[in-house]
C-alpha cells in the first residue's frame, strides 16, 4: 500500500483550510500530522478518507505496484479505516451489534468469535459490553469500540484523528498495538498534538 | 462586442413596444372569447412557455454541474430557476385574470391550472432548499440532485390528471389537430412575442449569471 | 485480507435494514410518531366528518381524499428519520466509509416501505370502519395502496437524504416532498374514488399504470442521483 498526495488543498468558500500539500507514504510507514488548533488536521484526514472533496490536487492510493493510476479515496473506501472524535457509532446498539453491523455492510461474514476477538483486541472483555448499548459505555470505552470499527476489515490505510483522546494508559497501549499491527499490512496516518500519539509515527508533517 | 449587444437590446426594446402596439391596437379580438380577453394570449402563453423552458434549462445546468462540479453551472441553474419562478408567477396571475373574465371564476383546477401550480411548487421547493443550505458546494450539489429528480417526476402530472375531465382551457397553440389555428395577423404578433419573451429571458438570465460571478469574485 | 472487494449490494442493504429495525425497536421513535399521528388524525376526521355527515353520493370523493391525506401526512412525520437520525447522531460518516452508497439507499428505502406499509395497514381498516367507507373493488383498492405507498416511500426516502444535510429539516421535508408526490397522490386519489364507485378493476387500471410507472421512474432517478447527495 502506498499513498501519493499532490498539490492537495481544501478551502471552504473563500477560507483556505489546507494546502497545497504534497507528500507520499510507503508501505509499512506511519505518518504523524501535527499543527495547532484550526490548522486543518481533521480536514486533511477527512479529505484522505474521501469524506470531503479536495478543492485542488489529488490523493491516490496504490494497493501494489501494478495498480495503474491508483485509487481515489472515494473508490477506496473498502481499503480505508477511519477513527476520529467526530465519528459516532450507533448508541442504541451494543458494541458487539455495532461491529457485527459494520462487518456485514463491508461484506464480511461476522461470526461471534471474530467479533469478540476484535473487542478483546481493544481491551473490552465480554462482561463489560455484552448486554449494554453504547450509550452506557464511557467515552474511553467508546473510543476503543471506534478503534475496533476502524480496523475490523484489515484496512490498508488507517486514518487516526486524535486516537489517544480520552484513553487511559491501557487504552494508549491498545493504540500502540493497533498502529504496530497496521505497519504489517499497510500505512497509517495519525493527526494529533499529543507527543504520545506522534511518537508512534516515523515522520511528522507539520501543518 | 459591446456595441452588438447594445443593438440587440435596442431591438428587443423596440420589438416589445411593437408587440404591445400590435396586441392592443392592431389585432382583432378572437371569436368565442369574452370581450377583449383574447389579447392576453400574446403575453400569457409566452410567459408560461418561458417558465417551462426555464425549468428544463435549470435541470440541464444541474446535470452539467454534477458532471463538471463547476460553480458557474450551478449559478446558471439557479438563475434559470429564479427567473422561471418569476415567469411562472406572471403566467399564473395572468391566467387567473383571464379565467375570471372568461369563466367567471379566478380558479377552476383545470388541468392546466393544476400543472402551473405544480411548477410553482417545484420552483418554491428548489429555492427553499437552496435557502436552507449554507455551504456553496453542498447547496449546488443537493439542489442539482433535487432539480433532476423533479424534472423526471413532474411530467407524471400529465398522466395523473385524466383527459376524462374536460379542460376549459382554450386549445394549446399547436392543438390536437396539429395545426396553428390563428389568423395571419395574430400569428405574426404571437410568434414575435414568443421570440421576444425568450430573448428577454436569455438577457435576464445572463445578467443574473454575471452578477453571481461578480459577487463570487469580490468575495474571493 | 478479505475486505478488498466492496460488499455485495443486497447483503449490505439487508444489513442496513436489520440495523435500522433493531435501533427502531429499541427506541420506537419513528413508529411512535407515525402511529400516534395517524391515530390522532383518524380520531379527528372520524369525529368531525364521521359516517353520517356526508351525503352517500359524496362519500367516494371525500373519503378517498381524506384517506390519502392521512397516509401522506403520516409519511411526512416519520419517513425522514432514516437519514436525519444518521446525520444528527453523527453516525452518517461511519456508514459512508463502510457501506456501498446504493446499499445505503436500498436499505433505507426498505425500512421506509416497511414503516409505511405497517402504518397503512393500521390506518385503512380503522378508516373504513370509522367512516363507513365502502369499497366496491377491493382488489383495485389494495393495488393502489401498495403502489401508492411504494411511490411515497421512494420519493420521500430520497428527499430525506437531501433534508438531512440542511437546516430546518422538518419543514423542508414536506416542502421538498409535496411537488414530487403530487402527481402520484392525484392518481392514487382518483383511482381510489373509482374503486369506491365501481366493481370493475379495469375502470381504474389507468391510475395503477401511472403509479407503477412513477414508482419505476422515481426509484431509478433516486438511485442514479443518490451518490451525489450522500457523499456530495
Amino acid at each position: 500500500m502506498r499513498l501519493v498526495a499532490e498539490g492537495l488543498s481544501r478551502s471552504f468558500g473563500t477560507r483556505k483550510i489546507i494546502g497545497p500539500l504534497s507528500f507520499s507514504l510507503e508501505n509499512g510507514r506511519v505518518l504523524g500530522v501535527a499543527g495547532e488548533n484550526g490548522s486543518g488536521k481533521t480536514t486533511l484526514l477527512r479529505v484522505l478518507a474521501g469524506l470531503i472533496r479536495p478543492s485542488g490536487g489529488s490523493v491516490r492510493f496504490f494497493e501494489n505496484d501494478e495498480t495503474e493510476g491508483g485509487l481515489q479515496p472515494r473508490d477506496a473506501y473498502s481499503l480505508l479505516g477511519w477513527c476520529a472524535p467526530d465519528l459516532a457509532l450507533y448508541s442504541e446498539l451494543t458494541a458487539e451489534e455495532n461491529l457485527d453491523f459494520f462487518e456485514r455492510v463491508r461484506g464480511l461474514v461476522p461470526t461471534p468469535g471474530r467479533t469478540l476477538a476484535l473487542l478483546e483486541d481493544v481491551g473490552l472483555p465480554l462482561e463489560s459490553h455484552s448486554k449494554k448499548s453504547l450509550s452506557f459505555l464511557s467515552t474511553g470505552q467508546r473510543q476503543r469500540v471506534k478503534l475496533a470499527y476502524a480496523t475490523l476489515h484489515d484496512p490498508g490505510v488507517l486514518l487516526l484523528d486524535e486516537p489517544g483522546a480520552n484513553l487511559d494508559e491501557a487504552g494508549r497501549a491498545v493504540v500502540q498495538k493497533v498502529v504496530a499491527a497496521q505497519r504489517t499490512r499497510g500505512i497509517a496516518i495519525i493527526a494529533s498534538n499529543d507527543p504520545r500519539d506522534l511518537g508512534l509515527a516515523d515522520e511528522t508533517l507539520s501543518l | 462586442m459591446k456595441s452588438f449587444g447594445s443593438v440587440l437590446k435596442a431591438l428587443l426594446g423596440l420589438g416589445m413596444a411593437a408587440i404591445c402596439w400590435g396586441a392592443f391596437l392592431y389585432a382583432r379580438p378572437a371569436q368565442n372569447f369574452v370581450g377583449e380577453s383574447s389579447r392576453i394570449v400574446f403575453f400569457h402563453v409566452p410567459q408560461a412557455w418561458v417558465s417551462t423552458l426555464a425549468f428544463f434549462v435549470a435541470a440541464w445546468y444541474s446535470w452539467r454541474y454534477l458532471k463538471t462540479r463547476r460553480i458557474e453551472d450551478d449559478e446558471a441553474a439557479s438563475a434559470a430557476a429564479r427567473l422561471g419562478f418569476l415567469f411562472c408567477v406572471l403566467a399564473t396571475v395572468t391566467g387567473s385574470i383571464f379565467a375570471r373574465v372568461m369563466w367567471n371564476s379566478y380558479w377552476n383546477w383545470d388541468p392546466r391550472e393544476t400543472s402551473i401550480v405544480l411548477l410553482l411548487l417545484v420552483y418554491g421547493a428548489y429555492l427553499g432548499l437552496r435557502g436552507a443550505l449554507e455551504d456553496p458546494e453542498r447547496r449546488a450539489t443537493l439542489s442539482a440532485a433535487y432539480a433532476l429528480v423533479a424534472v423526471v417526476t413532474v411530467p407524471f402530472l400529465t398522466f395523473a390528471v385524466p383527459r376524462m375531465y374536460q379542460s376549459l382551457h382554450p386549445d394549446t397553440v399547436i392543438n390536437v389537430r396539429g395545426k396553428v389555428e390563428m389568423s395571419m395577423d395574430i400569428r405574426i404578433i404571437f410568434f414575435s412575442s414568443m421570440v421576444a419573451f425568450m430573448a428577454l429571458f436569455y438577457w435576464m438570465w445572463n445578467l443574473d449569471r454575471r452578477v453571481s460571478r461578480i459577487v463570487r469574485e469580490r468575495a474571493a | 485480507m478479505s475486505a478488498r472487494a466492496p460488499a455485495p449490494l443486497l447483503g449490505a442493504a439487508l444489513a442496513v435494514l436489520r440495523k435500522d429495525l433493531l435501533a427502531e425497536w429499541r427506541t420506537r421513535i419513528a413508529v411512535n410518531s407515525l402511529f400516534l399521528f395517524a391515530f390522532a388524525v383518524l380520531v379527528l376526521v372520524g369525529y368531525a366528518v364521521g359516517p353520517t355527515r356526508l351525503a352517500p353520493e359524496d362519500r367516494p370523493t371525500v373519503n378517498s381524499v381524506l384517506l390519502w391525506i392521512v397516509i401522506f401526512f403520516s409519511a411526512m412525520t416519520g419517513l425522514s428519520r432514516v437519514f436525519v437520525k444518521e446525520e444528527e447522531a453523527g453516525t452518517a460518516s461511519a456508514l459512508r466509509l463502510a457501506a456501498p452508497p446504493p446499499a445505503v439507499l436500498l436499505g433505507k428505502y426498505l425500512v421506509n416501505i416497511l414503516l409505511l406499509f405497517a402504518v397503512t395497514a393500521f390506518i385503512v381498516p380503522l378508516f373504513l370502519v370509522l367512516m363507513s367507507f365502502e369499497i366496491k373493488c377491493p382488489s383495485l383498492f389494495v393495488v393502489l395502496l401498495v403502489f401508492g405507498c411504494l411511490g411515497l416511500a421512494g420519493a420521500s426516502t430520497f428527499t430525506a437524504a437531501l433534508v438531512s444535510k440542511a437546516s430546518a429539516k422538518g419543514a423542508l421535508f414536506a416542502v421538498l416532498s409535496v411537488p414530487l408526490l403530487l402527481p402520484p397522490l392525484i392518481a392514487a386519489v382518483s383511482g381510489t374514488q373509482i374503486a369506491a364507485r365501481e366493481e370493475d378493476f379495469k375502470a381504474g387500471v389507468d391510475f395503477v399504470r401511472v403509479l407503477v410507472a412513477y414508482d419505476g421512474v422515481v426509484t431509478t432517478a433516486a438511485f442514479a442521483l443518490f451518490d451525489a447527495v450522500w457523499r456530495e
